[in-house]
């Protein structure tokens, strides 16, 4: 199976026989391109076009990230899926406000679901969830059915998020971090920092996969279609974000693998130290990695080809094969 | 499947081995790679080092492992190269 490339080093991304090479002051390092699925770029980075010609002709993504973590951009090479059917019947199912919402509605279960199962997985492993567990259930039982427009689904969606992240301080109550609600842009304590990277991290896996099938990623369901920025891989990411990002953070918090000495401070600003990110970003991967076995497939498959699986389902859903329906997690 | 790949060729075509090497899989040491592979790019690799070896004089032996379960690796002396995805 391809792999992802992470880059922290700074130096020079190059074409060198015909392979990727990563050029430091000390030395020179092979990458097998034919083993590369994309690359996430941290460290200050010099590329030139020839590079990104060959990244392109092996459609290799290549994705930014800034000193401080934030995603900067991608090299979205050619689409080599191009599919006008698809994006007509994505934008088919975007204008119609009822298909729309039906779909916007299936990625909010899908978080909800999933967030269900994690505080359930923890509760049954002697934290006390109980009353989270059955506020998220009235969310999910009597809330979501109720909407009726987009705006009242987010808004929903955010509540249960935000009750949801009180929880951390329940599963994480021996660790030495605290969370006083959601802060983003920036984060104001660690575990917002972690949150906030691991969901981008998410956000960008998403975004590869959609590259690889015949989806557009600029048309969105829950989150509205703009100008801006891509948004499909933003409503799949919010199936993915609390069984990977925050299962992830919970392992990594718990089993002491941060310490407080692995965020930086900036002002009233937290991020993510680069030894810090490292650890993430390894156990983060190692998650992807790691394989269960699929129902409905009879096989084993990795959660990094659930993703794609995912976009499969919205495909079909988009075509009107088969009704999408969230992958839910159970265990 | 993993695949150990190590090569034994006349000098004049060392280079050109390595290089086609590196595109599939991670260097470890002299006339040594490794690396996960599909079928599908093992047999890329096979038939592009086929291109370039002179069959009555070269050797190129690949160790085809289905997967890496039941083995493990020791190291004696320095750490050369190796698979690394984060760096």
């Amino acid at each position: 199976m391809k792999r992802t490339l992470y880059l922290f080093r700074s130096g020079r991304l190059r074409r060198k026989e015909n392979t990727l090479a990563v050029e430091t002051e000390e030395q020179r390092r092979y990458f097998p391109v034919e083993n590369v699925r994309d690359i996430f770029v941290f460290g200050e980075v010099d590329l030139n076009k020839e590079v990104l010609e060959f990244l392109c002709d092996n459609e290799i993504l290549v994705h930014f990230f800034s000193y401080y973590g934030h995603y900067v951009g991608s090299f979205y090479p050619r689409e080599h899926y191009n599919s006008g059917y698809m994006v007509l019947k994505q934008a088919e199912h975007y204008m119609d406000p009822a298909k729309r919402l039906n779909l916007a509605r299936r990625f909010v279960e899908g978080a909800l679901e999933n967030i269900l199962q994690v505080l359930r997985y923890y509760h049954h492993r002697g934290k006390d969830l109980s009353e989270y567990v059955a506020a998220i259930e009235r969310f999910l039982k009597s809330a979501l059915p109720s909407c009726q427009t987009i705006e009242e689904l987010m808004a929903m969606e955010g509540n249960a998020r935000s009750y949801y992240y009180e929880s951390f301080n329940i599963i994480l109550e021996d660790s030495p971090f605290r969370i006083e609600g959601r802060s983003k842009k920036p984060p104001t304590d660690p575990l917002n920092a972690l949150i906030s990277f691991g969901n981008t991290l998410v956000y960008v896996k998403v975004l590869s996969e959609i590259y690889k099938t015949h989806l557009d990623p600029r048309i969105g369901y829950l989150h509205a279609t703009n100008f801006r920025r891509f948004t499909l891989n933003l409503d799949v990411a919010e199936v993915f974000k609390p069984i990977l990002a925050d299962r992830v953070l919970f392992t990594l918090v718990g089993r002491r693998m941060l310490s407080p000495g692995d965020f930086d401070r900036c002002g009233s600003a937290v991020f993510l130290s680069e030894r810090g990110r490292r650890t993430l970003v390894e156990e983060f991967e190692r998650k992807l990695q790691s394989t269960f076995h699929h129902r409905r497939l009879k096989r084993n498959v990795s959660y990094q080809t659930l993703l794609r699986l995912e976009l499969y389902k919205l495909e079909k859903h988009l075509i009107g094969e088969e009704e999408y329906t969230p992958f839910v997690s159970r265990w | 499947m993993y695949v150990i790949l190590v090569y034994d060729v006349n000098v004049a075509r060392v280079a050109k081995v390595l290089k086609i090497a590196r595109k599939y899989l991670h260097w470890v040491q002299n006339s040594v790679l490794e690396g996960e592979l599909t079928e599908a790019t093992f047999r890329k690799l096979k038939h592009e080092l086929g291109q370039v070896i002179d069959v009555k004089e070269d050797s190129v032996l690949f160790y085809v492992l289905g997967n890496q379960r039941y083995t493990t690796r020791e190291l004696l002396g320095v750490k050369k190269g190796g698979e690394e995805w984060i760096w």
